[in-house]
């Protein structure tokens, strides 16, 4: 059966919310990102792309680019608000939904041509969603999600697309292969050597040549190529990872300041998983060097929530992975191996007393914020 | 040697014995049973290296002595195979074959000389602890405690079950952490104070051969190993290594809310309520208030929940706490009372279930559980 698939994507959503904050940045260059010259561009202003700007780029390269575009640090916070927010008036219309990412959402709407019209229902949708966040939003609507973030892409900003089953091939096979989701530098530069510029000449490559060339996602490639994408919508996406990052100002040999505030970001993430009902089994940490070798470990633990054991174990991974008399530029932690439930307390460790503290810090950080209380050491 | 012996008198005996022997071996003779005929008496034995277990049984008919290895798998397997009749069993000592003759046939297969087969360790005799007690202690001692141990590689001590002798009493105590179960007898006494850890697996087959002793049986130890001994089975163990963890001092005693319910009622409330609980985490919430025990438990991620109530006596503070339901039950269905005291402080702390009424008075039984980390 032909399904009708929609994609909604914010446009520059993090510009967006900002301008939503301040308008006097309207109309002008914005660049969202880092907080520090050695950060990268989390997003930015069409205005500002038109000097060059794009996002992941470096932001002292975006200062050279752009001097004069407003340089904002970012607020996490209030994007997942706004996107929280977005998501929430999809999810009131929309059968079946899902969440892509912070700005993106696939909706399958196959079957309702017949009562409401798929083009007009969208479209109704998308304006709602301008009127209720203020935020502008693109769609794209079409047969597969592939096929319609492209037409979403295609039809940005601020605009809505609709491509038909018979006008798939036409619509996307002159496109260059770059604007094709999957396609990142690397295959972009090895396709680009074999002499493929469009999608067109990438859809009549015979696909056991590209399973050849790049294993089990050159078919993947290939499907998409001709317009055929059978994933579905997903409404639930189970929750598989929480972690954070944090790069230095500058290049740090400060060894036991890095572990007291991988210690601080152990203990806020520990928080987030109790407070949300999971527990952890696996803690991953990661080093950056100066030189941008990156390296991580992980250790696998029983299921836990309590800050000061993945603490230690933090600090454990952390002290075998520094190997290199070297000055460390970025480091991070992630604990996965996520599951619903609560701490089994154990006996021998007296860790009734450690339970009774974290509950009593929890409920004052659920009174007067997170940052409320914190231990000592976290303070920097 | 040769003797002639009931086929299924022998099975029976191999059978228990068997449970020893490891599916797979580093030692091939290990696969083997060790026949010892000697005396009049056949003696067989199977043997881990960690655990060597000996049993006799009495031949009809005797001729010579000597002592053979034969295929473990391959004598339970024919001897299951034959109906109760006499067998006659001719081994040549030179050549190890053996031949067992049956009513209508004649099985022959090659053993190994039984001089290979490793000894089980004697005790040291100047360090030798011994008490006498009877099969039953034994017997209820391990079935206690045997489901509260540990699968811990990294505490190899927690996998075993303690065992304190005193001139008082003789104490069982098993962990993994999360629960804990002390099981006392004041009915065995020993003339000085001394321990062992007895490691799961001798203690398993423990379990299962007492019930064969009439009488009392003697268990001897020293530092290293335990010997198990009655008319009929002698077994001997290597003890785990290490210092328990001082059980006692995490057996809370300050405990003022105190709650009393029918144990086979709140046996199967836990068990309808704890289907619809989180299939990782099993937590089921127990809420007390007045004289009524509310047993709640819910999955988000399948938006299903469960509540059920029921009537206990209570005295104490309005609280909730949270239990793994797998261990509580695990727990109500190790005691024999019709009902079970279940002593609390707060929720952070370990509740204790205690058989009310116990008909056995030199029998004090503790299981401990802790709980999980609710938020309220």
């Amino acid at each position: 059966m032909q399904r009708s698939i929609v994609h909604m994507d914010l446009d520059s959503f993090f510009v967006s919310v900002e301008r939503l904050q301040n308008r006097r940045l309207k109309n002008f260059p914005v660049i969202v990102g880092g907080g520090s010259d050695r950060g990268v561009v989390s997003a930015c202003s069409y205005e500002a792309r038109k000097f060059g700007v794009h996002s992941a780029m470096p932001i002292k390269l975006a200062k050279q680019l752009c001097p004069d575009a407003a340089y904002i640090r970012g607020d996490m916070d209030a994007y997942t608000r706004y996107s929280r927010l977005v998501t929430d008036i999809i999810a009131e219309d929309a059968p079946v939904y899902e969440k892509a990412s912070i700005d993106e959402h696939y909706l399958d709407i196959t079957g309702m041509d017949k009562f409401f019209g798929n083009l007009k229902w969208t479209k109704e949708l998308r304006q709602k969603v301008i009127r209720e966040s203020g935020l502008p939003i693109s769609f794209g609507l079409s047969v597969n999600k592939t096929v319609s973030k492209m037409a979403t892409n295609e039809s940005k900003p601020n605009g809505e697309m609709q491509v038909d089953e018979k006008h798939v091939q036409s619509f996307i096979h002159p496109l260059s292969i770059q604007k094709m989701p999957m396609i990142g530098k690397k295959t972009f530069q090895v396709l680009r050597s074999m002499g493929v510029a469009d999608i067109g000449t990438l859809s009549r490559i015979p696909p056991e040549m590209l399973m050849n060339l790049m294993g089990k996602s050159g078919l993947q490639l290939w499907n998409k190529a001709n317009g055929i994408d059978l994933s579905p919508v997903r409404q639930y996406s189970e929750r598989k990872s929480i972690g954070s990052e944090h790069t230095f100002d500058v290049d740090s040999m400060d060894i036991s300041g890095m572990r007291d505030l991988l210690a601080g970001m152990v203990e806020k993430l520990a928080y987030k998983i109790r407070k949300d009902g999971w527990v952890t089994s696996v803690v991953t940490v990661k080093i950056r060097y100066a030189n941008f070798d990156t390296h991580s470990m992980q250790r696998k633990i029983a299921y836990t929530t309590f800050d000061h054991e993945l603490i230690r174990v933090s600090h454990d991974l952390f002290d075998t992975l520094y190997s290199r008399r070297m000055r460390i530029r970025l480091i991070g932690v992630k604990f996965s191996g996520l599951v619903r439930g609560v701490q089994q307390l154990s006996l021998f460790e007296d860790s009734s007393r450690m339970a009774e503290l974290y509950l009593a810090m929890d409920n004052i950080r659920k009174l007067y914020g997170k940052k409320a209380i914190r231990r000592a050491l976290s303070f920097h | 040697m040769n003797f002639v012996v009931s086929s299924s008198a022998l099975l029976n005996r191999l059978q228990l014995v068997s449970k020893v022997v490891n599916s797979k071996n580093t030692l091939p003779i290990l696969d083997n049973f060790l026949l010892k005929l000697e005396d009049g008496v056949l003696k067989i034995t199977a043997s881990d290296l960690e655990t060597t277990l000996t049993t006799d049984i009495t031949p009809d008919v005797v001729d010579g002595e000597g002592m053979i290895a034969i295929d473990a798998k391959k004598i339970l397997e024919i001897l299951k195979e034959f109906p109760e009749q006499p067998l006659t069993f001719q081994v040549d000592m030179d050549s190890f074959q053996v031949e067992i003759k049956s009513e209508k046939g004649l099985f022959s297969l090659v053993g190994q000389n039984g001089e290979d087969f490793p000894q089980a360790t004697q005790l040291k005799a100047d360090q030798v602890n011994r008490i006498d007690l009877l099969p039953e202690i034994l017997f209820s001692g391990i079935t206690s405690t045997l489901f509260a141990t540990a699968d811990d590689e990294l505490r190899p001590v927690m996998n075993g079950i303690l065992v304190e002798i005193s001139p008082d009493n003789m104490t069982f105590v098993a962990s993994d952490a999360h629960k804990l179960v002390r099981y006392i007898r004041k009915d065995a006494n020993a003339e000085s104070e001394a321990s062992f850890i007895l490691p799961k697996k001798p203690a398993g087959i423990l379990k299962n051969i007492v019930t064969k002793a009439d009488n009392e049986l003697t268990l001897e130890f020293d530092d290293k190993n335990a010997v198990f001994s009655f008319p009929g089975f002698y077994l001997v163990c290597r003890l785990v290594e290490g210092n328990y963890p001082s059980y006692n001092s995490v057996i809370p005693t300050e405990n003022p809310n105190r709650l009393t319910v029918d144990r086979v009622e709140l046996y199967n409330t836990l068990k309808r309520v704890s289907i619809f609980s989180n299939q990782a985490s099993n937590l089921v919430k127990l809420g007390i208030t007045g004289n009524q025990l509310s047993i709640s438990a819910q999955d988000i991620d399948y938006s299903i929940a469960a509540h059920e109530s029921l009537n206990c006596q209570y005295d104490g503070d309005e609280m909730t706490i949270g239990f793994k339901s797998l261990f509580l039950l695990e727990i109500l269905s190790n005691i024999g009372t019709e009902e079970v005291n279940v002593e609390m402080s707060d929720p952070t702390r370990a509740g204790i279930v205690l058989p009310k009424d116990n008909e056995n008075e030199d029998e004090d039984i503790l299981m401990l559980l802790m709980p999980m980390m609710i938020n309220n």
